[in-house]
């Protein structure tokens, strides 16, 4: 077989004819996917039935929260950059990018964080109604998740510099990373729309 | 002519090549993005009715979404399996939230039987 049927023929060695490790990855998004569903559901639904019961407009900073899902916007960008590096064997070029999507998810952090001990200064705790439930279970989750994204690529960065990383052995590595981030990115862009600016329709 | 002047690039090459070609896609779409959440923030202080500032804000998610998944997440470029095993997922979960906002309805709900919150 020559080399160029070879090097086409990386996903022919496995019996669905795809990456494993990248349907495995897809198969849990699926998956997460629901999870994620099941407690924005349930915080629509409360809010749906009891609209009176809690008014957030006065507590939520949309300028705040727009800065973060931007910065999350931007790291997405960033991580398509650095699989991209992977893809073509550039390892300066993808710890750059990989660093800059780390700095970014900090920063979504740091803003949530912030944006969390404000509210329970304001006093919206966990037990403030059901809104002061659904809306930390449901965007804390969020964060444990941005939070191990971090993590991941931290771990990728300082792997990088072992010297085992290469375009053949780890593209797929980083791709796998690469759709945990954007798949992170996707579900604040719904939680964004569907908390906190559906708020402020009207006010 | 030699045979080496016609011999297609190597498979690295267009590997390559078709990496640059993603990088401005990548690009265009982060700067759509962004200025998509500008809009978003914009709207909802705008006086119009709320019925078409909820559907503009929705369909404006949704292209995010998909953009994001379809691009960044090299949904398109992938075989029609991945978006298979990633669509079931979405589709139940899609279904669910769907059937409960519509289950949970106001006139559907008993209030005298449950405590209110």
């Amino acid at each position: 077989m020559s080399d160029t049927a070879t090097a086409h023929t990386e996903d022919s060695h496995h019996s669905l004819m795809v990456n494993n490790k990248k349907l495995l990855m897809w198969l849990f998004l699926g998956s997460d996917c629901m999870f994620f569903g099941t407690l924005i559901s349930t915080h629509l639904i409360y809010r749906k039935l009891y609209p009176e019961a809690y008014d957030p407009t006065h507590l939520f900073s949309l300028e705040l929260t727009s800065f973060s899902t931007f910065i999350l916007l931007m790291s997405s960008f960033l991580m398509a950059l650095a699989v991209s590096a992977m893809h073509k064997g550039q390892i300066k070029s993808f710890r750059r990018n990989v660093i800059g999507v780390i700095f970014f998810g900090l920063i979504f952090l740091g803003c949530q964080v912030y944006e969390f001990t404000e509210f329970v200064h304001e006093g919206l705790t966990l037990s403030t109604a059901t809104f002061g439930s659904t809306f930390y279970v449901m965007t804390g989750t969020h964060g444990v998740h941005v939070a191990i994204g971090v993590f991941w690529l931290t771990c990728m960065y300082f792997y990088s510099y072992t010297g085992k990383m290469d375009a053949h052995n780890s593209a797929v590595d980083v791709e796998v990373a690469g759709l945990y981030w954007h798949f992170v990115d996707i579900v604040w862009i719904i939680i964004f729309t569907a908390v906190y600016l559906i708020e402020f329709i009207g006010k | 002519m030699s045979e080496l002047d016609y011999a297609p690039l190597p498979v690295a090459d267009t590997h390559i090549s078709d990496e640059n070609e993603k990088y401005h896609t990548f690009v265009n779409l982060a700067l759509i993005l962004a200025a998509i959440t500008g809009v978003e923030l914009v709207l909802v202080y705008l006086p119009f009715n709320e019925l078409f500032i909820f559907t503009v804000l929705l369909s404006l998610s949704l292209f995010k979404f998909v953009a994001v998944l379809a691009w960044f997440m090299h949904l398109i470029y992938d075989k029609l399996l991945m978006t298979l095993a990633f669509g079931t997922g979405l589709s139940i979960a899609s279904g669910t939230v769907i059937a409960l906002m519509f289950i949970m309805d106001r006139s559907h709900v008993d209030f005298d039987a449950i405590t209110a919150f």
